[in-house]
Parts: structure tokens; sequence; C-alpha cells
């Protein structure tokens, strides 16, 4: 019975182990702390710690405190603070100081959520600050404004000592309405382009229509107030993008309208000017920042017309927050440029006379002159008389022009009739024009006049006034309407 | 507790004392009956000796055999298509492929590895020694052998040969060995050049006496999951054909084509005995696989639910598949192994590793279709200007340009999208009446019969001898040709002609026809040179990316002594596929010093 030692044995053992385990712990446990310990004076403090303990920042921490920006810097979420020193802030208007709202959106400015490193932008980025205004970043600029002292860690993010202020501009379309510099005429027709458009991503659901399952939303909530400049050009009030937008002094703007209305001739004189003030104005803004000094000669805009751009009649630049708004004295864009031809392929076609398609043959085809492969639409054997390919074109500015088509007969040796008819089928401004064999080149139809301007043209092409295959098909590549200045 | 405690000791101690002795008693046991136990057989796997019993044993063999052949699949097309001109690289592949691709194989490439084939030709020579045995001990009937060992035999050969035309200079064994690994011992398997490995595997393959398909009935020649097996076989004629024809012996390589060019030809003349192998039609879209319009010259109406391309995706067990394919394996969600082709060409549910390479983009696009036929109502429509089956081996999809040929049984062509995902089946497609037909006329034109030749790939040997009255006894026929093998007779005297005729290869139409092409143009000055040269432009617009293409420019640049048969084309389409030029030059230069080869480094 000598199990009762061996008890006594384990104990006497199991309690040396436990003192040699404790004696092991008392003596690394200083090691461990002093390895684990935060050296760097930098981690243990916020942002907000450590502008407020830098003399040279003791201004903007003021406002800091202020604005109430310091309990954001104090949290623990990451931020980059581009902190202007006292030098930079002494010229400061007392009228921001004292309005909160104002002083809240020029702190905001200087602010952005993460960390960002001037080590490690190398590419222009364009950062969101927390006032909802973005700035482009590049190394050690931000805006125009240096970084004096970089890549200052703290335990929520980074600072970055600047030696001037941001101001929180305007953009570029609190800039168009507000701006007192800006020209009214330009501006108002601009401003004159709101409307309410149908949107539900905001709308309030308050029932369902109980016939069709619908539903009904609060009135007022389903639409949102746009403008048809954001909608269909660039939207100028977007932060996060930059735009460069001209508006023209109100006697060239009153120039260019006179100049564009024969063009765009509606049923009064006052449409007449809205139209080709839309025309006009919708070449006026472009994506991206173009400064003074690297302004080009000509831009081409988002609806493909060249806009001549000179440097000598600029009266005024405005920088906003999101861009740049010059004033100019003159813009004049050439009718050449403005007004552009029309090019309808002929197998696009949104209807015909009467539902023929199984005479109707999409044929590709090999360019003996372009040496390129097309596509055309060939209508043969359908036995009505005058048959038509219906087209439509869209915002057809009143004028004249010359039309040509390539129309490819090689599936016969003889020779046939067809004609382009504008507005109805029955057109007879343009006559009947013969299509020889195997012609590959562009053939000149004839002139033809636009008396007003169309939002949707119909344009028709009509085959022979009989009934006979070999005399009345219909053949197109492609129809071409060239503008026509007289 | 006490006394549990008391218990667990002594139990313990008493163990102790049992360990020594039992393992002691097992030891003596043990040594007593070594032998006699060892020579127990395993229970739970089946050892050699008993693996060849019966009829069903060897079937067993020759299934096992062509399982581990299909593991190929990918290989084989890699290698004939990626290192010639048709298929390209697409930003997801490897460097392995790219090197295939630019022909910069190092050792360290997988490919260079010709190992996969030898554990295929190794077991092709185990199966086939035991074969041996089977009939010796009577195990296996004499007509059973005979079948089965002609086609193990000729699948070792026909790898053979693919190693000849990828390694140039390989051992040939024909040996069961024990360790692979002997394979690269150069003291006991010299290293034979590609023309003495021809040689030999002729004088191997015409031994063998059995050389048709399984016979009907045999438990090789079913239906399995909806699969004609006899499909699955080797051709054995073809093979020998394609033998003879990289050897130089054309007359005897027609010979063994034109054999399987008659396959068709017995029992009831209908259809199938009119059209099968023959290219000829059958009135039925599903059969001819035609490039037809439904309204002739309206390139909108281009057939695509049945016709051409439905001879890719339509299934084994049709009519359709049966008269055009000679060899196709099945790879089905239901067996393994899992289809590498979803993988290699898929952009969807793949990894889209390679893509139809710009050349072989502009060779469709250089081709000019027939006018359609002028009726009473409506006159001759000019041809599209380029070949419509450019359109059904390839097409973007979400903007990539992908090999469709083996993809038709997993992407929908009329939506682009997988019938369904994770089911991959699709078809290897090893050899079909087009490749048969042109490689014959290959033949024949080195043999003289330019004309035949010429009319097989455009307008069929009725189109070639035309009947200039409807007296057609004299034309449409070859058979005042003293060489059996290329006598044809294609008389048709239609309808109302006297006398009448209705030949057995009347209904051939010649390849470029049934693809509504234009006839090819031959250059008179060098009438047999270019026929070559359009017969293997033929092969490429017909059955490009289906595995031919490499050997197709390697017999012809070998034949012609001129590496630039080769070389240029491949420049070309890397010169195109945005490798730089200086890699695209280093590649010609390469292969016009007739470096053809991939390194063989055994691993």
């Amino acid at each position: 019975m000598n199990y009762k030692k061996d008890i006594m044995r384990k104990r006497v053992y199991t309690i040396l182990f436990a003192g040699a385990l404790a004696s092991i712990g008392l003596t690394g446990c200083k090691k461990w702390d002093d390895h684990n310990a935060i050296t760097d004076d930098s981690l243990t403090s916020t942002l907000f710690d450590k502008i407020s303990t830098d003399t040279s920042l003791s201004r903007f921490a003021e406002l800091l405190s202020k604005s109430g920006y310091d309990k954001l810097l104090a949290s623990s979420k990451t931020y980059t603070v581009y902190a202007p020193d006292n030098a930079a802030l002494a010229g400061l208007d007392a009228a921001i100081v004292n309005d909160t709202a104002k002083l809240n959106k020029f702190i905001g400015n200087h602010i952005c959520n993460q960390a960002y490193l001037t080590s490690t932008t190398s590419a222009t980025q364009r950062i969101a600050m927390v006032n909802g205004k973005y700035h482009n970043i590049f190394g050690t600029t931000i805006e125009n404004v240096d970084i004096k002292r970089a890549d200052l860690r703290a335990k929520n993010g980074v600072l970055q000592v600047i030696n001037k202020m941001l101001p929180a501009l305007n953009n570029s379309w609190e800039t168009l309405s507000t701006n007192s510099a800006i020209p009214s005429a330009q501006k108002n027709y601009l401003l004159s382009l709101f409307m309410n458009v149908y949107d539900t991503s905001n709308a309030i659901q308050t029932g369902v229509n109980p016939t069709t399952g619908a539903p009904i939303y609060q009135a007022g909530t389903d639409s949102v107030m746009t403008n048809r400049f954001w909608r269909n050009v660039y939207n100028l009030n977007d932060e996060s993008k930059q735009y460069t937008l001209f508006v023209l002094v109100d006697t060239a703007w009153n120039s260019e309208t006179k100049k564009f209305s024969p063009y765009f001739t509606s049923v009064d004189s006052i449409s007449t000017a809205s139209i080709a003030q839309w025309h006009i104005v919708k070449d006026f803004a472009f994506e991206g920042v173009y400064t003074q000094a690297d302004l080009p000669d000509t831009l081409l805009s988002k609806s493909n017309v060249k806009v001549p751009i000179d440097r000598s009649s600029i009266v005024q630049s405005i920088t906003t927050s999101n861009g740049i708004v010059y004033i100019m004295n003159k813009m004049a864009v050439p009718l050449a440029n403005k007004l552009q031809q029309f090019v309808i392929q002929g197998e696009n076609y949104s209807g015909t006379s009467v539902d023929k398609r199984s005479n109707t043959y999409f044929r590709d085809r090999y360019d003996t002159l372009t040496k390129r492969d097309f596509r055309d639409v060939l209508v043969y054997g359908h036995g009505v008389s005058s048959f038509a390919i219906n087209y439509r074109i869209s915002d057809v500015p009143s004028m004249s022009y010359k039309a040509y088509w390539v129309a490819l007969n090689d599936f016969q040796t003889a020779s046939f009739t067809q004609k382009l008819a504008f507005g109805v089928p029955t057109s007879t401004a343009l006559a009947y024009t013969t299509v020889s064999p195997n012609i590959y080149s562009e053939v000149y139809i004839g002139e033809v006049k636009v008396d007003s301007f169309k939002n949707t043209l119909n344009v028709y092409l009509v085959g022979a006034a009989n009934t006979t295959a070999a005399t009345n098909p219909l053949v197109c590549d492609y129809i071409r309407l060239e503008p026509y200045f007289k | 507790m006490k006394k549990n405690k008391l218990t667990i000791y002594s139990s313990s101690m008493k163990m102790f004392f049992i360990k020594p002795i039992t393992l002691m008693a097992i030891a003596m046991v043990s040594l007593a009956s070594c032998s006699k136990i060892l020579d127990v057989k395993p229970e739970d796997e089946l050892d050699e000796s008993d693996m060849y019993r019966t009829v069903y044993d060897a079937d067993a063999a020759v299934i096992g055999i062509y399982g581990k052949f299909v593991g190929l699949a990918e290989r084989y097309v890699l290698l004939n298509e990626l290192r010639a001109d048709m298929l390209d690289c697409t930003l997801n592949a490897d460097e392995n492929l790219r090197q295939l691709s630019s022909h910069t194989v190092t050792e360290g490439n997988p490919y260079a590895n010709p190992r996969p084939f030898y554990e295929v030709i190794i077991n092709c020579n185990d199966v086939l020694k035991h074969f041996k045995i089977m009939r010796d001990q009577n195990k296996l009937k004499d007509a059973e052998f005979q079948q089965r060992y002609a086609d193990v035999a000729f699948l070792c050969s026909f790898l053979y040969l693919q190693l000849g035309i990828h390694y140039g200079e390989v051992p040939y064994v024909t040996d069961a060995l024990e360790n692979i690994n002997d394979v690269n011992d150069a003291s006991k398997f010299p290293r034979l050049s590609f023309n003495t490995l021809i040689d030999s595997l002729i004088s191997f393959s015409t031994s063998v006496t059995y050389k048709d398909e399984y016979p009907t009935g045999t438990n090789l020649n079913v239906t399995v999951d909806g699969y004609p097996t006899n499909k699955w076989f080797i051709n054995k004629k073809v093979l020998l054909g394609d033998l003879y024809l990289w050897k130089g012996n054309y007359v005897e390589a027609a010979k063994w084509y034109r054999a399987v060019m008659e396959t068709g030809t017995v029992g009831t003349v209908n259809g199938s005995y009119y059209s099968m192998y023959k290219l000829g039609w059958d009135s039925n879209g599903d059969i001819d696989h035609y490039i037809t319009y439904s309204r002739g010259g309206d390139v909108s109406t281009l057939v695509t639910t049945s016709q051409w391309r439905i001879m890719f995706e339509q299934t084994m067990s049709s009519e359709g598949f049966r008269r055009e394919w000679v060899w196709a394996i099945p790879f089905d969600d239901n067996f393994k192994p899992e289809n590498p082709f979803v993988k290699l060409f898929s952009p969807i549910g793949g990894s889209y590793l390679v893509q139809p390479s710009q050349t072989a983009i502009d060779m469709w696009n250089n081709e000019q279709q027939k006018p359609s036929a002028a009726t009473n109502t409506v006159p001759a429509i000019p041809g599209a200007p380029y070949d419509a089956r450019g359109q059904l081996s390839w097409k973007f999809i979400n903007g990539q340009p992908v090999v469709m040929k083996y993809l038709y049984n997993y992407i929908n062509n009329s939506t682009n999208l997988p019938l369904n995902v994770l089911q991959k089946e699709s078809k290897w497609f090893l050899f079909r009446q087009t490749h048969l037909h042109l490689r014959f006329a290959e033949a024949a034109n080195r043999a003289g019969r330019s004309r035949l030749a010429w009319g097989l790939f455009n307008s069929g040997i009725g189109g070639a001898f035309p009947a200039p009255t409807s007296n057609v006894t004299e034309y449409q026929n070859t058979l005042k040709d003293p060489e059996p093998a290329f006598q044809f007779d294609a008389r048709n005297s239609g309808n109302s002609g006297v006398p009448y005729y209705r030949a057995d290869w009347y209904r051939n139409i010649g390849i470029r026809s049934r693809a509504n092409i234009v006839d090819y143009l031959v250059n008179s000055a060098d009438s047999i040179g270019s026929i070559e040269t359009g017969l293997i432009n033929e092969s490429a617009l017909e059955d490009g990316f289906e595995g031919t293409r490499w050997p197709d420019l390697l017999r012809v640049a070998m034949r012609r002594n001129d590496p630039s048969f080769i070389a240029d084309k491949v420049y070309n389409k890397l010169k195109n596929s945005g490798v730089s030029s200086g890699a695209a030059s280093e590649a010609r230069r390469k292969l016009m010093n007739k470096d053809w080869y991939l390194p063989f480094v055994w691993k």
C-alpha cells in the first residue's frame, strides 16, 4: 500500500513545478512589458492632442475647439488633417470665425477621412473632405498649397502642416448661380432649365394601388428637382469631379444667339432663341480643369463639337471647389463645327411602308474603294409601288443640306431608280435618281431644305412607282446629309 | 474512490507482463509461416494475374486504355494548335502556354515532358502482352484477340506519331516496362529519328491483321449512356493513310483513306449509302452540314440551329454525327475525366486560356461566298466577303474572341450563356470526313491526280469533271484511272439524261461548295503546289482548332523542304498577337532552321 506515498510525492512535485512556473512568470513580466510598451510618443496621442500641443498650430487648435471638430479628431476613426499654421491663419476673415456654419465648413475643408501619406500619393488623387468638398493631392501638395511638415503620425491618423489655408469655395454651379461677377444672360438661361423629374429613389411609399399593385408615394417625394444641363451635359454640382465652364458676357451671348437662331427656327422667336441657346450652351462645359496656362486652342465637347478657345477673350477666371469658371467676352463657334452632317446607315431603318421582311436582304459586301467590308440593305421583288423605307434623325437644324447615298447595284445589270423624301414619303422635293450597276462611290442626290428645326425628322428611301421587280428595288449602304452654307 | 484507483493500478501492471509475451508469440508465428501467409492474394484489390481471364476483362482493359488516353485531350489540342498559327494565348495564359505559342519552350515547361504519352503507351504495351498470353491460354478466341489487339496497337502507333510530330527524335518502346523511367534510358531504347519512327510504325501497323472497326454486336460496339461507342475507337485505316502520307507513299495512303471513304457503301442504297464519309448531301440540315442562309442573299438569316454548326453540338447518337465524324470521344458530366475544354476556351465557367489568333480570323475574312441562286423572282445576290464557317468556329462573347467548336454542348449558341454552369459537357473531336477528304486529296494531288484533288475540296467530283451534254457517260467519273483507289464514279444524269445514272458518288459536293465558298483558284504555273497549299488552307478553314493544324503545316514543310511554309505562318500569328517583333522574328528564325520540335525532357 505505498500509493499514499506516491500521491504525496506527486503533490510535492506539483507544488515545486507551480513554484518554478511562478518564478519564471515573475521574472519575465517586466521584460514583456518593455517589449510591448509603446515607445513612440506619437502613437499615444490623438490628432487633437498633437495639434493642441504644437505651439505653431495653436490658432488652428483654437478654431477646432470652437467648431467642435476637436471631438472628431479625438475619436478613434482615422483622419488626415491638413493644419494651417498660425501665420497662415492670421489673415482669416473674422466673418468666418464668427459664423458657426461658415466656420464648420472652413475647418471641415481641412480634414478628410482615411490616412493619406505624402509618400504614397505618387499620382494625383481626389480625396473627399468631411465637409463634402474634394481636394486634389499629389506628393507634398494639396491643391496649390505646400505641405511643410509631412506625415506626422498620431494614434488616429496623419497630420500634415501647411502654410496656407484651404478656403471652402463654392462649386461651379453655386458660383454660376450666386457669384455676382457672372453675366446674367447665360446664367438666367441655365437657371431656366430646372425641372421636376420622376425619381422614386427617395420616395416615401404610403400604399399600394389595389387594382394595379403599383406603389403609391407620398405627394412631393416621388420626384426630384434637376436641371437639363446636369442631365444632358455635366452635373456641375458634383464635387467629386472637376469641370471647366465658360460663361459669355451678355453681348457675346446675345450675338451668338442671333448667329445660331436661323438654324433653330421654331414656332416663335422665344422658342427659337431657347433652342438655339441650348445648342450654344451644351458645348460650353468640359470635363477636367484647364487652367489659363494649359488651355488648348480647341476643346472637343461632349456632343463632339470642336470649340475654339481664345485666351485673350478671357475676362475673368473664378476658381471653384470643383473646377474653374471662365467669363469670356467672345467664344464664337464656327457654324460648320456646330452644325454637323448626318450619316444614316441603310440597314438601321425604323420602319417600312409595308412589311416586306421576306423580300429584304441584309448584305455584307466588300467596298473596292475603301477596302473595307460594309453592310447594306436590299429590298427586291417586294411588288409594292413606291415602297418606302423609313429612317429617323433627331435634332435637325433648319437649313439646307446636300444629300448623298452609297447604293450598290451589284445584283443586276439593269439600272433602276429610287429617291429620297423628307417629312413624308410622297414628298417630291427630290427627284428619282438612277442607280447604275457597280457604283461603290457616293452619289449626289440633290439639295434639300429643312424649314424649321426638327426634334425628329422622317427620311424615306422610296422605290420606283411601279410593281416590276427589276425596276423597283431599293438598295442602300448609307445616306449622308451634308450641311450646305450658302 | 480509493478502491477504484487500486484496481486501475493493478490492471495496468498485468498489462505490463502480457505485452512482451504477445509480441514474442506474434513474432514466432510470423517467422515460421512467412512465405505462405504472404502468398495470399489481397481481397480488396485485383491482382495482375487475375486481371485477364475472359473477353470481358479484355474489353475492360481496352476501355481502361481509352480512359487514360482521354486524359491527353487537352495536351493534344494545345500542342497541335497553339504551336501553329490559328490559336493564340489570352491574357490569362500562363508562361508555359506562352512558351508553347512562341516556340520558346524551356526545360521546366511541363509540355516539354513526353511522359504523359509514354504512360499510355506503356499501358498499351502491357495490355498487348497480356492479350497474347490470353490467346495462348485460350482465354480469348482468335477473332476476339485480333480485334482488341489491333485497336490497342493502332492507338499506340497514333501516340507515337504524335510524339514524333512534336518531339522529333523519340525512343520507340514496344515492351511492357515495369519501370516507366526505362523509357529515358538511351542504352535500352535509342531514340529514333522521325523518319525511322514512321518506318517502324508502318511496319508494325501493317503487320497487324485486323484493320476494321469492332463488328456490330460485340461488347465494344454498343451504346452506353446514349453514346455509340464505335466512334470512340481509333480508325485504323485512317492511321495507316496518315503514316503513308507522312512517309510520302501517296498511292498507299490514298488506298487506305479510300477504304474509309467507302465505309457507307454497303447494304441498302439510301441516304447513308450516298453520303456517309462521302461529303454527300441528304436534303436534311442535321446531316448535310452546309453553310446556308434561310433566304439566300440575306446574311442575317445564316442557319445556325442546324447545318454546319450543328455537327459540333448534335448528339453522338444522331445520324448527322454518325455520317460526319470518324473519331470523337465524349466528355460527359456523368463520367470521368473532367472536360478540359471549358477550362481552356470558355470565358464563362472556364479559365479562357486560349483564343483564336488574328491570323485565323483573317483567314476566314479573306474568303468569298458564292452568290445566292437566282430564282424566277430574285436575281443572284452576290455573296458575303467572308467565310461564314469563321462565325461558327469562333465568336465574340462579352467582347472577347472565343473558340466555340468545343463549347456548343456547354454554351447556348443563341444566348451565349451556359446551359448549366456546372455541367461541362463537350467532345474531343479527332477526325471527320473533311479531314479524310482533304488528306486523300493531298495524296491524290501528289500522285498526279490534281483535278480529282481539286474537285474533292471545291465543287465535288462531278464539278471537277463536268459533262457538256446531258449524256454524262464519259464524264463525272475517273473510272479510267489505272489505280483503283482513284477510280470514282460520280455520274448523275439528272432526271432527263439518257442513259440514266445515279452513281455511288453522285452526291459528293466538295468541301468548299458545302461551305458556300467560291472555288479555289489554281495557279497553273505550279498546279500541284498551288492545290496543296489550297488543301492545307482549306483544312484550316474547315477543321480549324480541331487539332490538325501543326501536323498539316509540318508535313508540307518537310515534304517541300521549305521551312518558310511553317515559319512565316507562325511569325504572322506572333506579329499580330502583341508579342514583341523581336520574339516573333526569333520564332521565325528557329523554325527556318528546321528546329520544329519541343525539347524532350523526361521527368
